[in-house]
């Protein structure tokens, strides 16, 4: 068989179902559309987002069909994955470490939208949509770290909650619907297995779907020359005859800088998972990992960076109402400026901000990175109530103590020197607060600390703060008067057979020490 | 233009390293024997440490101590870790939401007895581990003549009527905290003999005065909450 003849064979059944489909006939704009000329280097990086993000839906399909979404299991099966299944740890680190680099790679394609102005006329639904995406990219990757189920997953969650606990009005119905129930539990896994797997990642194939074709309607904008200024009525004529003048087709002009932009970041990507391995799962504790240190995912530290830098009063205010701000900012960002020069020379402000924004998240996650987080995330259930804060106290104040760990106080404070370091040591606390002050701080906390107020009943916060009152110097007078009562303002009695799980890591996890 | 060969050669070299080699393949824990004495450490030390400690370290009744496991049977520690007891104590079955399984639980406390029980089978010393009910008004007595001098009003080891305090233990800790006593913070073992009770205090006096304490408790006992402790 001469060439012809092989090349006609195979063409055969492509035609066939090109005949009944018209799939080249629609699919073949995607790759011959004209692109600017000047379209060069500076345009890899939404192609290489679009590229984690497929890699993502690969890997994360084969990870559901191994993963155990209940919170008995769930654990278990990642180690499941990473120690049986061939390969699986590369599955798993392929999946978190494109997870980062989607929401790396999504940031500078954004900063380069940004600085080139390429979201004006008659772009802004790109950039909106664009914001949109990453907002569900963002969700993404804090559901993906809730999946892994361990202390990095309950800490992210335990934040999560405190942050939604403080809305106004609506805050215990709100943690009721992200944590299925008053604590972190099943329910929890289930609806964030929900949204990790169907609903986000369903929003984001729509999304990116309707990004695309967007790009396609509207043409991929030129690199921005000073002086050539948008004007929305002329605009999009011009630029079409200009494409049609000096542009090159996507494929093969375009496309190959993506795909050797690609496929270099395929490789660092293989590389990093292959060194680094997959994220987690943290501690399920066992003795070894006392001192272990849960942190957010890398997207988020900048967040928990800013939170620990937050004077306590203006906490809630800044937690709450900064992401509404900054969501609405990046909205209205095509809004405030359609038209005009689109050169960085031309834009010195917005070249500034763009600088101010970038450096404030690298500094804010440096913060994050840095700031002794440290809980320890079974020091409730693992380091005893030193011999001097035992000594002398009243069957209450013993009680207290208890409560001290079974709440797991002890997982961000210090008793005798061991504890967590995310609060102050306690062992003066008496020297420095009145019982009605403790009472407040147990409360209402604040200071990166939750709000103790429903998750303690009132013997429990009478008993904890008659503990805490005790803890002064030895050479300091004791200075608790037997059997006085305390002014207890207390809101909302739980009943007290319900044990505080609601931040850390509730007992099921927390103990699991033994089951290995 | 990306040289196709040079790009392969680094795909087979890769290849050739062999992914089980790669650096950043998890390591397999080796688990620890359950059952063996540092198992039995190990999980001690991280679930139960921070609560039982021993002497007078950790705020709950010390489990590191001979005259515990004494008197206490196996059935009923393990019964207590695997359902909880009162309000602080978690329950650490999986059943009901814990991490450990029945098996685990039995061989740990089987572990515990052999590290800290001093060779007793547990059961000894006349007196059960469990509470049983008795006659307040009874109790009333008892306390007046083996507790009041140190546990009245204002006394030197604070109120064990407190509706507080009471609301936060259960009977069963009652019950214990009074036949063990804890030494090293000069709390008597009434199993034990005293100055005025020569032989200490017969199991239905023990009774009686813990049916007494718990009138003072506000709400229902909660010791019949532990089933739901800890979900
Ligand atoms: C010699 C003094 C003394 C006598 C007599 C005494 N106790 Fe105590 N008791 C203590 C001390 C000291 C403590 C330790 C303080 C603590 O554990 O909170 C204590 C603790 C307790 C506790 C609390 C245990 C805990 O951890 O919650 C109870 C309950 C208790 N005693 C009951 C009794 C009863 C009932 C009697 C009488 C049968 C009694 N005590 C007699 C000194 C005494
Ligand atoms: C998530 C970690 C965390 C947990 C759990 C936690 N705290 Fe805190 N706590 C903090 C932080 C952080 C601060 C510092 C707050 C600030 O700077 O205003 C703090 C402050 C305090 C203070 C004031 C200390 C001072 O010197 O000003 C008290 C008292 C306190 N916590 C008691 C408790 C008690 C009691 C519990 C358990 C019911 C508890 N904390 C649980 C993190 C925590
Ligand atoms: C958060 C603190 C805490 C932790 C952690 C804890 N316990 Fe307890 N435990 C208690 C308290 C408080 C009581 C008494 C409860 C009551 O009677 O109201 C108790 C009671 C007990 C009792 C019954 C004592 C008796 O005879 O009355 C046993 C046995 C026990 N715990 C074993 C364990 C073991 C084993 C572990 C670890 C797997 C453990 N506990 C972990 C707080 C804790």
């Amino acid at each position: 068989m001469n060439r012809d003849a092989i090349i006609k064979l195979l063409k055969q059944p492509v035609q066939w179902v090109e005949e009944r489909t018209g799939v080249i006939a629609f699919s073949a704009p995607l790759l011959t559309h004209h692109v600017p000329r000047s379209a060069k280097w500076w345009y890899v990086f939404g192609s290489a987002t679009l590229m984690f993000f497929t890699i993502q839906i690969v890997t994360g399909v084969c990870l559901g069909t191994m993963y155990a979404p209940s919170a008995s299991n769930a654990w278990e099966s990642l180690r499941y994955i990473d120690e049986e299944i061939p390969l699986g740890w590369m599955l798993r680190a392929l999946h978190g470490w494109s997870s980062s680099a989607m929401v790396v790679m999504m940031a500078i394609h954004m900063l380069q939208v940004f600085m080139h102005g390429s979201f004006k006329y008659p772009r802004e639904l790109n950039w909106i949509t664009g914001v949109f995406l990453l907002l569900t990219v963002l969700a993404l990757a804090f559901t993906g770290q809730v999946m892994r189920w361990d202390q990095d997953a309950y800490w992210g969650l335990g934040i999560g909650a405190a942050i939604v606990d403080r809305v106004p009005v609506f805050g215990d119905q709100m943690r009721a619907l992200m944590l299925g129930g008053p604590i972190i539990g099943g329910e929890t896994l289930n609806r964030f297995f929900a949204l990790h797997v169907f609903i986000l990642p369903g929003a984001a194939i729509g999304l990116v779907g309707i990004h695309m074709t967007l790009i396609m309607k509207n043409g991929i904008s030129e690199m921005p020359k000073p002086g050539e200024i948008v004007v929305p009525s002329t605009y999009r004529k011009e630029f079409e005859e200009r494409m049609h003048k000096t542009g090159v087709p996507f494929f093969p002009d375009a496309a190959q800088r993506d795909m050797v932009f690609c496929g270099v970041c395929l490789i660092l990507l293989v590389f990093l998972a292959a060194y680094y391995g997959p994220f987690g799962p943290g501690g399920m504790p066992d003795p070894t990992l006392i001192n272990t240190n849960p942190r957010p995912d890398y997207p988020f530290m900048w967040i928990f960076g800013a939170v620990s830098l937050l004077p306590p009063a203006s906490e809630t205010a800044i937690m709450l109402i900064s992401p509404v701000i900054g969501i609405a900012i990046l909205v209205a960002v095509p809004f405030l400026s359609n038209s005009g020069e689109r050169a960085p020379s031309r834009r010195p402000g917005m070249m500034l901000l763009a600088v101010f924004v970038v450096m404030a998240i690298v500094a804010l996650t440096w913060e994050g990175v840095t700031s002794p987080w440290s809980p320890v995330m079974n020091g409730w259930s693992a380091l005893p109530t030193p011999t001097q804060f035992v000594k002398g106290r009243t069957p209450l104040q013993m009680q207290g103590a208890v409560v001290f760990q079974y709440a797991q106080c002890r997982n961000c404070h210090e008793l005798g020197g061991f504890g967590g370091k995310r609060g102050p040591a306690l062992d003066e606390i008496a020297t420095r607060m009145s019982p009605d002050q403790i009472v407040r701080q147990v409360q209402q906390g604040g200071g990166n600390m939750p709000a103790f107020g429903k998750n303690l009943n009132s013997a429990q916060m009478t008993a904890i703060v008659d503990f805490l009152s005790t803890l002064r110097p030895a050479n300091e007078p004791d200075s608790t008067i037997p059997g006085a009562q305390l002014p207890l303002p207390i809101k909302s009695p739980l009943t007290l057979n319900e044990p505080f799980t609601g931040t850390g890591v509730p007992a099921e996890i927390a103990t699991g020490a033994s089951s290995r | 233009m990306l040289r196709i060969p040079n790009f392969f050669s680094c795909l087979l070299i890769f290849a050739s390293i062999g992914c089980d080699r790669m650096p950043g393949k998890p390591t397999v824990a080796t688990p620890v024997a359950i059952g063996s004495s540092a198992w039995t450490q190990s999980t001690f030390d991280t679930n139960c440490r921070g609560c039982h400690s021993q002497g007078a370290e950790g705020a709950a009744i010390p489990l590191i101590d001979a005259g515990y496991w004494k008197v206490a049977t196996d059935a009923q520690v393990i019964q207590v870790i695997s359902h909880g007891q009162g309000v602080l104590m978690p329950s650490y079955l999986e059943s009901n939401g814990g991490p450990m399984s029945a098996e685990q639980i039995a061989a740990f406390v089987k572990g515990m007895r052999s590290l800290w029980g001093a060779g007793s089978p547990g059961g000894q010393g006349g007196i059960s581990d469990v509470v049983v009910a008795g006659n307040a008004d009874a109790g009333a007595h008892v306390f007046a003549s083996a507790c009041a001098s140190c546990h009245a009003a204002g006394g030197s080891a604070g109120s064990v009527t407190d509706p507080m305090y009471l609301k936060l233990i259960s009977n069963q800790g009652l019950w214990s905290a009074i036949v063990y006593g804890r030494a090293a913070l000069a709390s008597p073992a009434w199993n034990e003999p005293m100055p005025n009770h020569p032989n200490g205090l017969t199991p239905t006096e023990v009774a009686d005065v813990v049916s007494w304490i718990a009138q003072a408790r506000p709400v229902s006992p909660a010791n019949n909450q532990n089933a739901s402790n800890a979900k």
